[in-house]
């Protein structure tokens, strides 16, 4: 589904220019989970900027296809049609656009693009309501600017509504779990699993194993130096956990 | 008389020459005769005009027999309320008009204070009078119920002058529209508002020229003891457009909101100036004006509040201007200034221009929303906040807003990155203001680093 062929990507312009990604390999086929943890600095957040086409960070070398569909080449908007979801380590506040004119925006924008027809408003707000009861999100919330005055707990937990509510097929979680107690996490944990499918894939990137517990991935890979080191099953999360990534990476070198 | 007056304006240009014969036509008068010469003494106002440096109508209004654009359509017409038309031909009012309205059509100028202050505004009620208009439109508001009232000022034609003077008796409330759709090489329009004891004035003001047209909207305001004034003006600019509001709290407690948003795309000009003298103790100001440039559009702030030593004690006064370059090639002007002579006030500003937020553009497309779509509907949200006292013509202004901003073309990627013209001129006049010092910014910071300052005096 998700196929990353030795990407190399740089942030930075001209002279400043630093090597993030470098040489990056992996595939997430439709149906599994995977997760990556790595390193602060590893490269796991350029990683998801890379992949969505966010402004300032370059591609060197490589590639990355979502169904054969090489995305790389494609406007952020269009990726985000195809189907690539990012849930924002730290969600933007967006003053003056109420939660509902956002991601109803957002969803006819992507029926369009696809040549569907758009929601109608009873269609949208039935839907927002079930979405909304399984996140345990105030119904008023929804009403408020995107994201303005919330708490971090509540970002989180916004950005897994817009999930569940645009339906994408490959979504790139990154640290979804930061900020997050532990029953916030059990419910975004929630949200997540309701989306796993066998035509759906899904990257999470974490520091932490902690949320593993709840979403279990089918393979975990470890990122340093912006390409990945090691991939094993959930047990190596649990390893990384117990051992740091200290001992996982002087071993992998 | 005429030589004489013709004398008076330094080197006159053809515009010039067919105002002063415009005005030699009329019914000599000497209160009229005041008016013209206020205007003389700058003639059109040029940019070597401390007031009117960026808004130069000497330049633009080259010649009065300009072929003018089509008036724009009246978004803020509704069925059932009582509408003045103001055009070139003359003015027209209703058979019937609401209880609480009174006409008079009066064959003499009335005196207009601070004319020398306004030379546009002492213009357009020197020429007040011609065809089937009267030399002064004077409407009084009484009772308790408020006056609905809607007034028109458009074309075609070649200058379009129109005055018309309101005094609101005690405790009176008037909602008043006005639309000013252009359609003439020239519009200058000037409405005077009195506020007795405890009188209420909603003011929406709808600005829409054309792209060879200049037009100039003075307002003067006076407010007695517990007056409100609420003002929202939406504006999209003309070849030079200015919207001049002069506010003076009279007596204590009054109160005024002077709200405002512009759009300028390319090749418009848009100007809104504001002096509020808080001439009597405890009186409230508050101002928010909000803006959207692209390529070739300019926009000019100058806003002023004065305080003066003993009189105004205890103000409360906010200034606060804000806007978007959308596009490499927009320009803003800004000037806050304020006076404050008075030592026990409140008074705040601040002032931004920048480019809009990228994380945010990069957040809205990446749940799939088109780089255009997703600009228009931050610029929407950013301009919002200006509109939303607009009462019952909220919903009329954003459409307005929303049909401009969804017709913007979309900008190649390079004008939208690379950096941006503006500059801005805070000059707080006290010594105590020193905090928020005169200065220059020369380049271009982005939104969130440049914090509203503010000063407070206790």
């Amino acid at each position: 589904m998700l196929k990353i062929q030795n990407l190399s990507a740089t942030v930075g312009e001209g002279e400043a220019a630093k090597t993030i990604i470098n040489g990056l390999s992996l595939e997430v086929p439709a149906g599994e989970v995977h997760a990556i943890m790595g390193p602060n600095g590893a490269g796991k957040s350029t990683l998801s900027y890379v992949l969505t086409g966010r402004d300032g960070y370059e591609v060197t070398g490589g590639n990355a296809t979502l169904d054969g569909q090489d995305i790389l080449a494609m406007e952020p908007e269009d990726r985000a049609s195809a189907g690539l979801f990012l849930s924002f380590q730290y969600p933007v506040e967006i003053p003056g656009v109420p939660v509902m004119t956002f991601v109803r925006t957002a969803m006819n924008a992507q029926r369009k693009a696809r040549g569907e027809p758009e929601i109608s408003a009873p269609d949208y707000l039935k839907k927002s309501r079930e979405v909304a009861k399984m996140l345990n999100l105030d119904a008023d919330m929804l009403k408020r600017p995107v994201n303005v005055g919330f708490s971090g707990g509540e970002k989180k937990r916004l950005e897994i509504y817009q999930m569940l509510m645009l339906e994408p097929r490959f979504m790139v979680l990154d640290e979804t779990d930061s900020g997050l107690d532990i029953d916030a996490l059990r419910t975004v944990a929630e949200g997540v699993n309701a989306l796993r499918a066998p035509e759906r894939g899904m990257l999470v990137i974490t520091h932490y194993q902690r949320l593993l517990d709840y979403i279990k991935p089918d393979k975990v890979h470890v990122l340093a130096k912006g390409r990945i080191i090691k991939t094993g099953g959930p047990e190596l999360a649990l390893r990384l956990e117990k051992e740091g990534y200290d001992g996982v990476l002087a071993e992998a070198v | 008389m005429s030589t004489a007056l013709k004398d008076m304006i330094r080197n006159p240009t053809v515009a010039e020459l067919e105002l002063v014969a415009r005005y030699a036509a009329l019914k000599a008068d000497p209160r009229r005769e005041r008016l013209f010469e206020a205007f003389a003494q700058t003639g059109l106002p040029h940019r070597r005009i401390e007031d009117w440096r960026w808004s130069d109508f000497k330049a633009a209004v080259t010649a009065l027999d300009l072929p003018a654009t089509p008036p724009a359509a009246d978004p803020l017409a509704t069925d059932g309320v009582a509408t003045l038309k103001f055009t070139p031909q003359g003015y027209t009012a209703p058979a019937s008009l609401p209880p609480g309205l009174r006409l008079l059509a009066k064959d003499e100028v009335q005196a207009m204070s601070g004319a020398e202050d306004a030379p546009l505004g002492a213009l357009a009620a020197a020429l007040s009078g011609a065809k089937n208009a009267p030399a002064t439109l004077m409407a009084e508001v009484t009772g308790e119920t408020p006056v609905r009232l809607h007034m028109v000022f458009s074309g075609p034609g070649a200058i379009n002058a129109a005055r018309v003077v309101f005094l609101l008796r005690p405790g009176a409330q008037l909602e008043v529209s006005e639309s000013h759709l252009g359609g003439a090489a020239f519009s200058t329009a000037l409405v005077e508002y009195t506020l007795q004891q405890g009188a209420r004035l909603s003011r929406i003001v709808y600005q829409r020229g054309g792209k060879t047209e200049a037009q100039a909207i003075t307002a003067l305001i006076h407010q007695d003891a517990d007056a409100e004034t609420k003002q929202t003006v939406l504006a999209f600019g003309a070849r030079v457009a200015r919207i001049e509001t002069r506010l003076v709290h009279q007596e204590t407690s009054s109160h005024a909101t002077l709200n405002a948003a512009y759009l300028a795309g390319d090749g418009y000009h848009i100007d809104f100036t504001s002096h509020v003298r808080h001439g009597a103790r405890a009186c409230i100001t508050r101002q928010v004006t909000k803006g959207a440039v692209l390529d070739g559009g300019r926009g000019v702030f100058q806003g002023k509040f004065h305080v003066p030593r003993n009189a105004g004690q205890q103000t409360d006064a906010s200034m606060q201007h804000n806007a978007l370059l959308l596009e490499d090639g927009a320009e803003v002007f800004a000037k806050p200034e304020l006076e404050i002579l008075a030592d026990d006030v409140q008074c705040a500003h601040g002032n931004t221009s920048g480019a809009l937020d990228q994380n945010q553009l990069f957040y809205l497309r990446q749940r799939g929303i088109p780089l255009e779509k997703a600009r228009a509907l931050l610029t929407e949200a950013f301009i919002a906040e200006a509109l939303e006292d607009a009462g019952d013509h909220e919903e009329a202004l954003r459409a307005e807003a929303q049909a401009w901003l969804s017709e913007v073309r979309p900008a190649p990627r390079s004008r939208m990155l690379s950096s941006m013209r503006w500059q801005t001129r805070c000059a707080p006049l006290m010594p105590t203001c020193i905090a928020a010092s005169t200065r220059w910014q020369t380049r271009r910071p982005k939104l969130s680093k440049l914090p509203a300052k503010t000063c407070a005096h206790s």
